[in-house]
């Protein structure tokens, strides 16, 4: 009796973990608006049920194929997988019509940098009110990000500053690393995100120390600009009733100011701190080169 | 693990739910309006976060249960409707505001429906 109690046990242990590691599947459907450089599908979607309003999001298919076979306008289904961790993702995509191909407004931008061009140079407010710019952080590895501060979207913009919260801690303890990076976090939102409110919301990710925002800025522009960097960075980002649906992702600029790297959905805390750890490393290194070639 | 077993747990499952909607549709027929649209807006703007564990989040945000029942909030301060009202307008800390997002009316609402929760 007892070992079968204990198998019993252990069955539904088994079975209890197995459900808590699987992603979980919401159905999505909604119309492609676009397709990024990346491969992600722009979609305006209906309602997801327990998940998410509607909203106009991008999206990566699981099938890399997908992208060449879905245009904009096409009307999709899909499984929308999204795992523990806040990483999502589109399964079984399937094109229920494509009468409305030529009908969709483009959504994304058409130019966006590649690896190894220089980012605008365009002026940005900090949350202490000081006008910067991303030639200040020459010199220094450069990790971007986009969010906004009144997203209630665990998953998106609470899970994006988290992460960086966790690079900057530790990129704090090595300061070797800490003096040669620099973490950005720029608002899609720049009529609410003030000064002020960035500086509370910066305070609230740095466990209330001022001293963090001078390794980790959280910035906003005009409109205007912030269009510039969109367009520069290929972000997406759509307004709608005060809620902001937009892509989620991350730059990483060399200490020259050149891009080095993309990061559009799927990364790691640990990924992005080794990439910027890497990037500060390896400019260290051809700069030690260079001086030592000038002797 | 058998077919079987997967099946019983679902049967499981599903009665468990079945039996969790019969009981909130039962209390529902006693209740207020603005109660019950505050449920709907708790659920749309806050049950993400505050009904949810584990997050991949700096900070885990704290569950309401019994919110009003203590003195003190998860922050600390006064368990006071005006409070509330501000944290849900305002955000604190990591907790993101709702201004401009939610009306005066969505506030009450979601106010009337946390003094419920026990």
């Amino acid at each position: 009796m007892c070992l079968f109690l204990a198998a019993l046990t252990a069955a539904v242990l088994a079975f209890t973990s197995a459900c808590v590691a699987k992603p979980r599947q919401y159905s999505l459907k909604g119309q492609v608006m676009d397709i990024s450089m990346t491969g992600e599908l722009i979609v305006k979607h209906d309602d997801i049920p327990g998940f998410m309003p509607a909203m106009t999001m991008p999206y990566k298919p699981r099938d890399p194929g997908v992208s060449q076979q879905v245009r904009p306008g096409d009307l999709i289904a899909a499984n929308l997988m999204v795992a523990k961790n806040g990483n999502y993702w589109l399964e079984d995509v399937r094109i229920t019509d494509q009468s409305g191909r030529t009908a969709a407004r483009s959504a994304v931008v058409t130019h966006t940098l590649r690896v190894g061009e220089r980012a605008p140079d365009l002026p940005l407010i900090n949350q202490d009110g000081k006008t910067i710019h991303l030639s200040d952080f020459r010199g220094k590895a450069l990790l971007i990000t986009f969010i906004y501060t009144r997203c209630p979207m665990p998953a998106f913009c609470p899970r994006l500053s988290s992460q960086f919260a966790k690079i900057h801690e530790h990129l704090a303890k090595t300061p070797a690393d800490c003096d040669k990076t620099h973490l950005l976090t720029i608002s899609f939102d720049p009529k609410y995100d003030t000064a002020p409110v960035l500086r509370r919301y910066g305070l609230a990710y740095l466990d209330n120390d001022a001293s963090g925002f001078s390794h980790w800025d959280f910035a906003s522009t005009n409109a205007a600009d912030l269009r510039k960097l969109a367009e520069a960075f290929g972000l997406t980002y759509i307004e709608e009733d005060n809620q902001i649906s937009h892509s989620m992702d991350i730059v990483l600029l060399t200490p020259d100011g050149l891009v080095a790297q993309y990061w559009p959905t799927a990364w790691t805390a640990t990924e992005l701190e080794e990439a910027l750890r890497q990037e500060a490393r390896s400019a260290s290194v051809a700069t030690a080169k260079a001086a030592g070639m000038k002797r | 693990m058998s077919d079987g077993f997967g099946r019983a747990c679902l049967a499981c499952c599903l009665t468990a739910a079945s039996f969790h909607l019969t009981g909130c549709s039962q209390i529902g027929l006693g209740r207020g309006a603005a109660e019950q649209r505050g449920e709907i807006l708790f659920d749309r703007h806050c049950a993400d976060c505050h009904d949810e564990s584990n997050l991949d989040l700096k900070k885990q945000p704290p569950k309401l249960k019994g919110l009003f029942r203590s003195k003190l909030l998860p922050s600390g301060s006064p368990a006071t409707d005006e409070q509330v009202r501000n944290t849900i307008i305002n955000g604190r800390g990591t907790m993101p505001a709702f201004d401009q997002r939610l009306r005066e009316q969505d506030v009450d609402d979601l106010v009337t429906y946390l003094h419920t929760l026990r």
